[in-house]
């Protein structure tokens, strides 16, 4: 039994189909991540799979849980974290609060969702900006917060959707190596939409690749980027841009 | 024990606020012996129960930034059950006020459900609707007095089971007793698991639910503290007035002037609704009082309703509350 388990998902935007047919798996203590070209239908997988989107077709399984059309609060209740690719700018709640509310579902008590919160923004680095709101943040940083937050939810299965993005060499670097981290003493399993080429390639184990709702490959990096299927798709949207 | 904690911890406020917040109460502890008016002391009465009901409406309206617009429903419900079961049956205030507050939260539920299915504008003109759906109801239920409404009987001497008396200090110290507790809950909500759960589905309700809260079931839920605490007001109205009707207690104007006064004062915020209520409560007596006299001009009062909150909202959507921080801010 896979730990989480996708299973022919199907999403149709009446007429564009987002996501055509798509099944893969992926073990406890992988990494694995997601790429495709611009509007590859990256995203709406990883809504369809915690709940913001209902597939009109397939299966969604999670720990051997079929959890097809639960609702995102239900995913993470589950035990699914995920970050957005873009984050609401908000001027409400500090960074520390945040990550606070993300506590606040594993505990009633406040003392000790504000004690994780404080081990989480020290662990990702974030103590010196906890007191800001998130519109004060560059965007980087503000995915970083979506991190936080969804770490304090205690996720077995973390989906991230372009955390990197933004980051420079450094910074990718380093989120390299908190992924890793997580991943190695957290136990958590990643599964992350990436278009920075070389970190999904690092990070990763395995790849996944989407072109057009489809599929079009699956497997360890480096036999990915000599896919030629792969190579193909990426190369066709460079021409197009290129027009 | 930790929310009995919460509830009297100010620590986290600041030290003029602490102070300023101390001086307050012992204002209000010796208002009535500074040889005021009886007028006087109707306005401060009606001062702590505007502020009482604005700290009710600041849970779903203030933290989670629901734009309601129906609060009178339950001011209503409140009100009519004190009057009706003292009424009917002669039942001490001391167990109608409870049964009306588990009426007006069982009520508030059943609204409640449909409701926040609905988000934004939709949700604020549904609030409306539901509130005229009741006063109608209430206009003309002849079982209930309709429009006439009803009156309390009066007991000729003061009697404590039924909150009767005399002398309007009574009224005064009780309805402060309430303010209180309003206030020491209020301090132990905003810091609760709820608190911050509606702040975040203010901020980034797709964000909220990715962190496991059940959005709906959450507004509800503050939906209907928000529900309990106008009802215990109403409850009040219903002694201290000794006659209500549709048009006082679930009038549409009511609703308006609870979420104005919240607003007004700063929504979201620990003393935004006390600070809104002594304004727009010396503002509208002295509004309706002005207004008796010149018949042509009714309806100015709400203009000048309708002016301030446009003011508020273009100027520092956080009220004057949010005026006084960034100030302070700027003081430093
Ligand atoms: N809610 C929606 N309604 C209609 N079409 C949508 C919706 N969401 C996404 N799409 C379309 O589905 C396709 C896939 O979008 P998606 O956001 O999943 O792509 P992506 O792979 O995440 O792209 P990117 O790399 O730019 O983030 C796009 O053509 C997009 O326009
Ligand atoms: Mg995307």
């Amino acid at each position: 039994m896979a730990f989480l388990d996708v299973e022919n998902v199907v999403k149709d935007f009446g007429g564009l189909v987002a996501n055509n047919d798509i099944s893969f798996q992926i073990e406890k203590n992988e990494i694995v991540g997601l790429i495709g070209p611009n509007g590859a239908g990256k995203t709406t997988l990883f809504n369809c799979i915690v709940g913001y989107y209902k597939p009109d077709k397939g299966k969604i399984r999670f720990k051997g849980k079929d959890i097809t059309g639960f609702k995102p609060f239900q995913t993470s209740r589950e035990g699914i974290g995920r970050t957005f690719q873009i984050m609401k700018v908000t001027t409400g709640l500090t960074v520390h609060e945040n990550v606070m509310v993300g506590a606040f579902l594993r505990t009633e008590k406040r003392a000790e969702a504000d004690k994780e919160a404080s081990e989480i923004i020290e662990f990702l680095g974030l103590s010196h900006i906890k007191d800001y709101h998130i519109n004060e943040l560059p965007i980087a940083i503000q995915r970083k917060v979506g991190l936080a937050r969804a770490l304090a939810t205690k996720p077995e299965l973390l989906m991230l959707d372009e955390v990197a993005s933004g980051l420079n060499h450094k910074e990718t670097e380093e989120m390299v190596e908190l992924l890793k981290r997580l991943n190695v003493e957290k136990h958590i399993t990643i599964f992350l939409i990436e278009h920075i080429m070389e970190m999904v390639m690092t990070v990763s184990g395995r790849v996944i690749v989407l072109d057009s709702g489809i599929k079009i490959a699956e497997g360890p990096p480096e036999d990915i980027v000599k896919n030629p299927e792969v190579i193909k798709a990426y190369l066709g949207e460079r021409y197009a841009k290129g027009k | 024990m930790e929310k009995l904690k919460d509830a009297f911890d100010f620590s986290d406020f600041s030290r003029s606020e602490r102070i300023g917040f101390i001086i307050f109460t012992i204002f209000l502890f010796i208002f009535p012996w500074l040889g005021v008016s009886s007028f006087a002391k109707t306005v401060m009465i009606q001062f702590m129960l505007f502020s009482l009901f604005g700290m009710g409406w600041n849970t779903i309206g203030g933290y989670g930034g629901q734009v309601e617009l129906g609060k009178a429903q339950y001011v209503g419900i409140g009100a009519y059950t004190v009057a009706l079961m003292m009424v009917w049956w002669k039942v001490p205030f001391w167990i109608s006020m409870p049964i009306g507050v588990l009426i007006a939260l069982g009520y508030s539920f059943i609204i409640g459900y449909p409701l926040f299915r609905l988000k934004g504008h939709y949700f604020a003109i549904a609030t409306i609707c539901t509130s005229l759906v009741l006063k109608d109801i209430f206009d003309n239920w002849a079982l209930v007095g309709a429009a006439k409404g009803i009156e309390l009987p009066i007991h000729d001497h003061p009697d404590f089971l039924y909150m009767q008396f005399k002398s309007d200090t009574y009224y005064y110290y009780f309805i402060m007793a309430l303010f209180y507790i309003a206030i020491f809950y209020m301090n132990w909500f905003r810091k609760s698991k709820l608190g911050y759960q509606l702040r975040m589905i203010k901020d980034d309700e797709d964000a909220a639910e990715s962190l496991g809260i059940d959005i709906r079931w959450c507004k509800i839920k503050a939906y209907s503290i928000a529900s309990a605490f106008v009802a215990v007001g109403g409850g009040f109205m219903a002694v201290y007035n000794l006659y209500i009707d549709p048009a006082s207690v679930m009038e549409l104007s009511l609703s308006i002037k609870i979420a104005l006064m919240a607003m007004l004062g700063g929504a979201a915020s620990m003393w935004g609704p006390i600070i809104g209520a002594a304004f727009l409560v010396p503002l509208d007596r002295f509004l309706g009082s002005w207004l008796g006299g010149h018949k042509g001009l009714t309806g100015i009062d709400y203009m000048i309703y309708a002016m301030l909150i446009m003011i508020v909202s273009a100027y520092q959507p956080r009220g004057i509350w949010g005026i006084i921080e960034d100030l302070r801010k700027r003081g430093k």
